[in-house]
């Protein structure tokens, strides 16, 4: 109950009611969202591949993550917001839909994932920054990222349709 | 025949029958087209940045491009099939709308001017040092990057527009 008048308050703001009633501001969050996962998966995918051992661009590891990082995180955030405007324009829809739990769920062990190479395998890259193929560990935390992220485009995708 | 005569047909076909009432099918073919929309702008926004001259500066363009170039290429296929799939289960509502011949126009055009961008490095032909003096290359690379964009945009929209 109190959850539901919290969900209630929130789908009751200004902003909230504007999103809701625009016949524009959905679409267009939709569409920023969408453009905000093609840079994150893409630039994500270049990476997670680089660390299974596909050559990328340019051999050292540890600079492509250093380059391509600032792009994840940038469109990363651009997807957080859009994500979380969307969400508040219907917010009891939303939390009664378990794919919605399912994403949020899903990348937040995506989240987990990076957090484990980063505080591992990462920490020693001079080691193995221009060697071919990398270490078991990073090569264990590309095919999780890639898993993961494609689970959430996936269940992304079926919230609309549930 | 007319064309709403065969919209029509189409709509009725057994396949166009099968895409409607088998749930599963249009969700996780936008899923995979959502990923393959991932790959290709972010091949996009890689290698044309670097054909702008921003990123990655310090790798031969040509080495780049090759890079990315059949990524691209891979994913207009998957683009392609996945969006006949999803024109094949509403024909009516795709074939008659604007925004879908727009977002088809600009695919065209976006997909032509990175080929024609790219081909004299994918074909060896170009000494790398006089093509990347070429004024027009850096606003095309971020011509097409605009237009990238937009079609992403056209791309939701066309679920709103008639």
């Amino acid at each position: 109950m109190e959850l539901q008048s919290t969900l209630q308050a929130i789908q009751d703001t200004r902003v909230a009611t504007m999103i809701r009633e625009s016949g524009l501001a959905f679409p267009t969050l939709e569409s920023l969202h969408v453009l905000g996962i093609a840079l994150v998966f893409g630039t994500i995918a270049i990476v997670d591949l680089r660390l299974l051992g596909y050559a990328s661009h340019r051999r050292s590891a540890h600079r492509l993550i250093k380059e391509l990082l600032p792009f994840t995180w940038i469109a990363f955030a651009v997807c957080v917001a859009t994500g979380l405007l969307m969400f508040i324009s219907n917010a009891i829809t939303y939390a009664e839909n378990s794919f919605f739990w399912w994403k949020m769920g899903a990348l937040l062990l995506a989240g987990l994932n990076m957090g484990v190479f980063h505080l591992g395998v990462y920490r020693r890259i001079d080691e193995w920054d221009v060697s071919l193929p990398p270490p078991s560990g990073a090569r264990a935390a590309g095919v999780g990222s890639l898993a993961l992220w494609t689970l959430v485009i996936f269940l992304g995708r079926w919230i609309g349709f549930s | 025949m007319s064309s709403q005569s065969l919209i029509a047909w189409l709509y009725g076909s057994p396949v166009s029958t099968t895409i409607r009432d088998v749930l599963w099918i249009v969700p996780t073919v936008q899923s995979v087209h959502i990923m393959a929309i991932a790959v290709i702008f972010g091949s996009a926004v890689i290698s044309d940045l670097r054909l702008a001259g921003v990123l990655a500066t310090d790798e031969p363009l040509d080495v780049v491009v090759r890079r990315y170039f059949p990524w691209m290429r891979n994913a207009l296929i998957v683009l392609l099939v996945t969006g006949l799939i999803m024109t094949a289960g509403e024909p009516d509502r795709v074939l008659n709308n604007t925004t879908f011949w727009l977002k088809m126009a600009l695919v065209v055009s976006v997909f032509s001017l990175t080929w024609l961008v790219r081909r004299p490095l994918l074909r060896h032909t170009a000494d790398t040092r006089s093509f990347a003096s070429d004024y027009r290359i850096k606003p095309l690379a971020w011509l097409s990057i605009l237009l990238w964009c937009v079609v992403i945009f056209c791309g939701r929209w066309i679920a709103y527009t008639i």
